[in-house]
């Protein structure tokens, strides 16, 4: 990329000194988001371990069919949209604007999928009689309280991210937002993805029957 | 390299590999678990397995190993230190498990 291109996406930036990572300033301030991030999600890990561990009579309510299936069919969904993330950058690198915005908009739909099914298994355990503080087979209610905190938050940021992601996807095609808001953009939604590597095993396979 | 510029990424033909290796873990993951170890076990089993997940997406889908690597030396050092003091607490989760039962 020339300097004078480089002036045009960064605006002052670009006659400024280079950044000592190599790397725009909203796409380092997105890795310090990711950091905090990180940090928060290893507390509440951290938080429902200890729980666990503190809990005599911890319930592990999830039967193969349909909560580890479905969370399965989750993952595959998630790290499918990851894919289709990274097919956009790798377009909006390449300068095809349209098939970028494709790949974002699949982004943004499998962002979606991933959020209802999510919700479907939400119902299904509160209509069970799971809840915040409320555990139908008789033990520990912190279990309810762990598992709809910790997919709470990652579900959170999953919405947020489909929001983002139409936005950018809006921006991307009349040319308000350039190929590095598609980067930084994909960086969240690589570690919405992360996150899940870790919620997926320790909060859903370690309850499983 | 000016800011802006990553290093030349390997493709996508590379990336629905990994992709491909992501998943695999996964069910490596549901493998373990229905093998039904002791809980200690299955815990060592998944975070090994998880940790080696994310730092595949970490490496290669967040293209961290495409930057330079002032970036990655400067994130995860903090991120680990911040972990391992958060390691700190079990002991008390322990206290906890034990008072409950000599009160019953």
């Amino acid at each position: 990329m020339s300097e004078l291109e480089l002036s045009a996406e960064t605006g002052h930036a670009g006659l400024m000194e280079g950044s000592p990572y190599g790397i725009p300033s909203g796409k380092l301030a997105m890795w310090c988001f990711v950091l905090s991030d990180a940090v928060t999600f290893s507390a509440l890990l951290f938080a429902y371990g200890y729980l666990r561990v503190g809990s005599p009579d911890w319930s592990t309510p999830f039967l193969f069919s349909p909560s580890i299936v479905n969370g399965l069919v989750m993952t595959f969904v998630l790290l499918s949209s990851g894919l289709t993330m990274l097919a956009s950058v790798e377009a909006a690198k390449a300068g095809h604007t349209a098939a970028g915005t494709r790949w974002l908009w699949a982004t943004c739909a499998l962002g979606a999928l991933f959020a209802v099914l999510h919700l479907l298994e939400w119902r299904r355990m509160i209509e069970e009689g799971w809840g915040l503080f409320r555990n139908p087979t008789g033990g520990s209610t912190e279990f309810g309280a762990a598992f709809f905190c910790v997919t709470g938050l990652h579900l959170l940021h999953v919405v947020g991210g489909v929001f983002a992601l139409a936005i950018i996807a809006l921006g991307f095609r009349r040319g308000k937002y350039n190929r590095i808001d598609v980067e930084v953009t994909g960086i969240y939604w690589h570690f919405v993805d992360l996150v899940w590597m870790f919620v997926f095993p320790l909060v859903y396979l370690m309850n499983a029957k | 390299m000016t800011a802006g510029e990553s290093a030349q990424s390997p493709g996508m033909k590379f990336f629905v590999a990994v992709w491909i290796g992501l998943m695999c873990i996964v069910g490596i993951e549901v493998l373990v678990t229905y093998r039904h170890p002791a809980p200690r076990v299955l815990l060592a089993w998944l975070l090994v397995l998880a940790f080696v997940e994310a730092g595949i997406a970490l490496w290669y889908f967040m293209h961290l190993k495409y930057e330079r690597a002032a970036l990655a030396w400067t994130m995860l050092p903090v991120l680990a230190f911040v972990i391992f003091m958060m390691d700190q607490f079990w002991p008390d989760a322990f206290r906890m498990v034990s008072m409950r039962l000599l009160q019953r």
